[in-house]
């Protein structure tokens, strides 16, 4: 499925003194089975742009458009062909893990049976086997990550929006994430939209980076990222992952920058 | 090391002191209390000794008024809180899923709430006479307003993630609000129901000194008790009062952990 955006402007407080612009006339085509990531500084409307992708928030103008691309003509409403992956989590804590993941088979009324047995596949293959009962609450944070992906990929849905999933991870759990992540791509390619704020882990998933403006949320590059897949952690060292890393850390540099002097400006104001 | 060893006593002591102090308090209160009375030989009217309390509450054990009254009164208590928990959770649903339901209640909650329920005695009297029906409207009305405002409040206040995690996996409106909103709010509720069930026994045994015929319960053994001047049946009572209450208390605490885990992270 492609993923189709045109034109997109979101703005917040339309109208009010307060009013915030935080998309201004995105575009760009996200193709099938690709891994895009999009990268910016706080503020960019990154995750407003994958909610508005999922039929979360409504754009205040412009458009979204699943496509596939064996027939372009038909018309999909959005949100039936993704799901999303949040940086908060949102599972629900007085569900088990086995119930969390079930959740969208449940309220689809498929029978407790086909829907635990299925659970119970997608519990084993992110590695929470034993752990079916438990409640989140008692799940380290790595754990919890995998019970939230595993909630999503059971839905079975070719477009997969992550909105900076592994941001509240420690260092080493990051690590285990992001190449569980990666082994799940190369096997499944599903379509992914990757909200991130790190270089190096934008470099490390994507085919593409999509580098975005300080707000309002324009895009100011797209980088073309022609690694080899399948992707390991030991790339990073590579001289080509070095030069890919220095041409998107001057580009994000300056936004960054901007978006600090940005926040000055607000901070004065008010 | 050695610090490390005196740190590591410091802290034996300390949690030794923990359980100890609770209990060698009270222990302390009551002896000292018994040697006061004796040593400035007290009359029993105005202080009896804890061991003439102590008497006094075996007799009243022993004789069955014990038991009688405080079953009465924990019928009573359990009575009111039930009509309370069940029309206060479900109006604060309601509010919860409806705005005009919320805009019409709000009015009715703001001018209610602030208003000392003990007021309505005299009112109720008129209306219900003194009999069961006045101690259970009574002791309902007042709890029901901490348990609906606390249920609205824990439905507004669901995570939005949340809603929207569900939303995103298919759930319609209705789902939402059965799988996840009401969910959600279930540790308000509870909280709800545990100030509620406070103010249930306070209005129980309070109506049960005010209406004077009922001639049972906790309040009505205290009151007449109080005017005989058996001081030492005045503090039985209210020593098994305090204990009963806070069996209660504890009994409530205990089924929230087992209702709702997920609501007690940090004590496991």
């Amino acid at each position: 499925m492609d993923v189709l955006v045109e034109n997109v402007t979101q703005v917040w407080g339309g109208g009010s003194r307060a009013e915030v612009v935080a998309l201004d006339h995105f575009s760009h085509r996200f193709r099938s089975g690709r891994f895009s990531c999009l990268l910016g500084p706080s503020g960019c409307g990154k995750s407003t742009l994958v909610q508005i992708v999922g039929g979360l928030e409504r754009a205040t103008s412009g458009a979204v458009r699943i496509e596939d691309p064996a027939a372009p003509s038909l018309a999909r409403p959005l949100g039936a062909d993704s799901v999303m992956v949040w940086q908060t989590l949102n599972l629900f804590p007085w569900r088990s893990v086995i119930d969390n993941v079930a959740f969208g088979l449940e309220v689809r009324g498929i029978p407790a049976a086909e829907r635990y047995a299925r659970a119970r596949t997608l519990i084993a293959s992110v590695g929470l086997r034993g752990f079916e009962s438990h409640l989140p609450g008692q799940l380290s944070g790595g754990m919890r990550q995998r019970v939230a992906l595993a909630r999503a990929l059971i839905m079975e849905r070719p477009i997969l929006l992550m909105d900076e999933p592994f941001a509240a991870l420690d260092a080493q759990t990051k690590i285990v994430m992001q190449e569980e992540l990666l082994r799940i791509f190369e096997a499944t390619r599903k379509t992914i939209l990757f909200v991130t704020h790190a270089i190096e882990e934008a470099i490390l998933l994507g085919d593409e980076v999509v580098v975005m403006t300080a707000r309002p949320g324009r895009i100011k590059e797209v980088i073309a990222v022609d690694l080899p897949r399948p992707r390991a952690l030991e790339m990073v060292g590579s001289p080509e992952f070095g030069a890919l890393f220095d041409r998107t850390f001057h580009l994000i540099r300056e936004e960054v920058t901007a978006a600090m002097r940005q926040q000055d400006a607000m901070a004065s104001a008010s | 090391m050695r610090q490390g060893r005196a740190k590591g006593a410091a802290k034996g002591v300390g949690r030794l002191a923990e359980r100890i102090l609770p209990i060698a308090s009270v222990v302390l209160f009551v002896l000292g209390w018994e040697a006061f009375v004796r040593v400035r030989g007290i009359a029993p009217i105005f202080l009896p000794a804890p061991s003439a309390i102590a008497v006094y509450l075996w007799r009243m054990i022993l004789d069955g008024t014990m038991a009688y009254n405080l079953g009465v009164t924990l019928l009573r208590i359990f009575a009111g809180f039930a009509v309370a928990a069940v029309t206060g959770v479900a109006l604060g649903v309601l509010m919860g899923m409806s705005r005009v339901v919320a805009a019409v209640a709000d009015v009715w909650i703001a001018a209610l709430y602030p208003l000392p329920k003990i007021s309505l005695i005299p009112l109720l009297i008129i209306w219900l006479g003194t009999g069961e029906a006045y101690r259970i409207v009574i002791s309902a009305v007042t709890a029901f307003f901490p348990i609906v405002i606390s249920t609205y409040a824990g439905i507004r206040q669901t995570d939005r993630g949340l809603i929207k995690a569900a939303q995103d996996l298919g759930a319609n409106a209705r789902q939402i609000q059965l799988k996840v909103v009401i969910p959600a709010a279930i540790p308000s509720i509870f909280a709800g129901l545990h100030l509620g069930m406070g103010v249930t026994i306070i209005l129980i045994v309070a109506a049960e000194m005010i209406g004077g015929s009922s001639q049972s319960g906790m309040g009505y053994l205290l009151i007449n008790a109080g005017q005989v001047m058996e001081t030492e049946k005045v503090f039985a009572s209210l020593v098994v009062l305090a204990v009963v209450g806070a069996i209660v208390i504890k009994l409530q605490q205990w089924t929230d952990r087992l209702v709702a885990p997920w609501a007690h992270r940090d004590d496991r």
